[in-house]
């Protein structure tokens, strides 16, 4: 039995999981899931990016399990924020455009449940997409991790290592192989989308085009790299007692968007950091928060909006 | 409700949505700095130097894609002897990704290895700019080295990787003054051999560069004891060898030649280590007790005079002099 089956339809989840079912396979069929073969190139070509230039055991495959990952996660990172901006910027344009929204709202659907609805949708497909990335990638790792292991060891044995110098150089490589923080990076990159995905929609329920919702949206996604800054400008003036005006712009800036740098644990973990639960659970909260408030405020606007 | 009522409306809540969450933002923001999973900042230098695209790109939070990209260009500035440039693109790829070790490994390497050594037979210049240029790369790899260890404090790799370069006998003239480099060098063994990842081999290469720090004789032959009875692995002929002669500075009246025979096993095999011993003089590693120990040995093991490997000329210790002479 399907999940919008074991719900009861008249209820604000099952009406909302129908319409994230029928968003998801509306976006399904315009072929997205192409681009799994696109990163599937990627994750191949990434291989070759190794470059051995280092002599010894230890330098054996070094950037190779470097080079998977960095790559691998920039073409989710980009998948993602596209996907989630522009699937979303599509989404209410192209139901006014089939008419499919005047059925629905000529129906006991809350638009709350509409617009849910419609989030829920885009932020399935944007997590099954990276389930899918995920799992190719783990896979890849694990099959050239296994190829370094297996050639580190030879060259350590023919170089006379001791069996403990071989556990210490395998164990290191394993560290940067596939592991829970590589996981936890693949979280935060769906988190990342899911504030973006959110923050299109509240845009989208203002304006009066799916190009301007996009281009919106990626302007606010690139100046909210800069807005730890901003605050961190506020916080540091504030000290220093001085700056009124750029105080004032620095703090609009931190207050308005988003903080994306904190989503910039992910180059961290490519380059073997661990991520703790306890910061991971953090981030989550911190996207949670935006979408629920960015969903909320979308209703706001949406809930009187004439057609 | 008034369109204008509404846009009011929702810029407060957003003002207000905005001020809830900044303080745990900057309280979270801290914390990942601290856990080092949010990189620092990075410098304009550097965002001029990737270009504007590339820095859209890093700045988006894909630094380390940035790196590999750069990491390729490196490669082929390496390829075809772009010396100047392999340095400025490493630089910029430790911005990018100051924590994976590879890079600054790869970095310090072109440098003191690749470029310095480019410079020792390029026939094309003057023997003086040689001489300067290979010294100069010599430098910058070692600093660039001492910046990646700054930046990754526990990482052994760096550590020991700087103390093989200090205590590179290739190296003795570019850096000078010995004493100083054979300090730093043990220094750097230590700390890569305290962060308990470093191989066996890092110890004995710790001791190898102690031994040869005059002054602390006692503190390198303590450290010898206990590498030796930690049992056969770390035996090796050159630590055995340091073993004897530290031994012999310790006591002087000590029988070298006795003592080389009970850690050799035979006359022959002591007598084969310490004639090796004698001809190692590239690595400047002490002699203490070992010119009597060969006497002693010679007499008993009947070596006639004019093979006698105290008559033998001992091989000239690096000299760039004669490197550059051309």
């Amino acid at each position: 039995m399907s999940a919008t089956h074991s719900m009861p339809r008249g209820s604000h989840c099952g009406r909302t999981l129908v319409i994230a079912t029928h968003t998801f396979t509306q976006l399904a069929r315009m072929k997205v899931f192409y681009f799994m073969a696109i990163f599937a190139v990627i994750i191949i070509a990434s291989n070759f990016l190794n470059l051995q230039q280092l002599q010894g055991p230890e330098s054996a495959g070094a950037n190779a399990l470097g080079s998977i990952k960095s790559s691998s996660f920039s073409a989710m990172h980009l998948f993602s924020v596209v996907l989630s901006i522009v699937a979303t910027a599509l989404l209410l344009p192209k139901d006014v455009e089939d008419r499919t929204l005047y059925t629905i709202l000529a129906k006991p659907v809350p638009r709350i449940d509409y617009l849910a609805g419609k989030l829920l949708g885009v932020l399935l497909l944007v997590l099954v997409a990276l389930v899918l990335m995920d799992v190719l990638m783990t896979a890849m790792l694990q099959i050239r991790m296994s190829m370094i292991l297996a050639q580190q060891t030879e060259l350590a044995t023919a170089a006379g290592y001791t069996p403990d110098a071989i556990a210490s150089l395998r164990a290191e490589t394993m560290a940067n192989g596939p592991n829970a923080s590589l996981q936890g990076a693949v979280l935060a990159v769906f988190l990342r989308a899911s504030i973006m995905a959110s923050m299109a929609l509240l845009i989208s329920t203002f304006s009066t085009s799916t190009l301007f919702t996009t281009i919106v949206s990626f302007v606010v996604y690139f100046i909210g790299h800069f807005q730890a800054d901003a605050r961190d400008f506020y916080l540091q003036m504030g000290q220093a007692g001085q700056g009124g005006f750029s105080r004032a712009v620095s703090l609009g800036v931190a207050l308005v968007l988003p903080d994306f740098q904190l989503f910039n644990v992910i180059d961290a973990v490519i380059e073997g950091q661990a991520m703790p639960l306890l910061l991971l659970g953090k981030l989550a909260l911190v996207g949670l928060y935006y979408a629920l408030f960015f969903i909320v405020a979308s209703w706001f606007i949406f809930a009187e909006k004439e057609f | 409700m008034k369109p204008w009522l509404k846009s009011v409306l929702l810029s407060l809540a957003l003002l207000a949505f905005g001020a809830a969450r900044l303080p745990y933002e900057a309280g979270l923001s801290r914390d990942l700095r601290n856990a080092r999973l949010v990189p620092p900042h990075l410098e304009i230098d550097t965002l001029d130097r990737i270009g504007q695209t590339s820095s859209a790109v890093a700045l988006g939070g894909l630094r380390t894609l940035v790196a590999t990209f750069l990491n390729l260009r490196a490669y082929t500035a390496f390829a075809e002897r772009r010396w100047r440039d392999v340095a400025k693109t490493f630089d910029v790829i430790v911005d990018l990704a100051p924590h994976t070790r590879y890079y600054w490994e790869t970095g310090s390497w072109h440098l003191a290895y690749n470029a310095a050594g480019y410079y020792l037979n390029d026939s094309k210049l003057p023997p003086l700019r040689r001489r300067e240029a290979w010294r100069s790369y010599i430098m910058q790899g070692r600093v660039f080295l001492e910046r990646g260890i700054r930046n990754n404090p526990d990482d052994w790799s760096l550590l020991a990787n700087l103390g093989f370069l200090l205590a590179d006998p290739n190296k003795f003239p570019a850096l000078r003054d010995t004493h100083a480099s054979f300090t730093a060098a043990a220094a750097a063994y230590q700390k890569s051999a305290a962060t308990g990842k470093a191989p066996a081999y890092v110890r004995r290469a710790w001791f190898y560069a102690l031994a040869r720090v005059e002054g602390r004789e006692a503190e390198a032959l303590a450290l010898a004891r206990t590498l030796y009875a930690e049992g056969p692995k770390n035996r090796t002929p050159t630590l055995v060898m340091l073993l004897l002669v530290l031994e012999a500075h310790e006591n002087p009246s000590l029988d070298v030649a006795r003592r080389a025979v009970e850690l050799f096993g035979t006359p022959e095999k002591a007598y084969a280590a310490l004639a090796g011993h004698w001809q190692r003089t590239r690595e400047r590693f002490p002699v203490f007790g070992v010119s009597s120990a060969l006497e002693a040995l010679e007499k008993s093991l009947a070596i006639p005079k004019e093979q006698s490997i105290l008559s033998q000329a001992l091989p000239p210790p690096p000299s760039p002099d004669d490197w550059f002479r051309n």
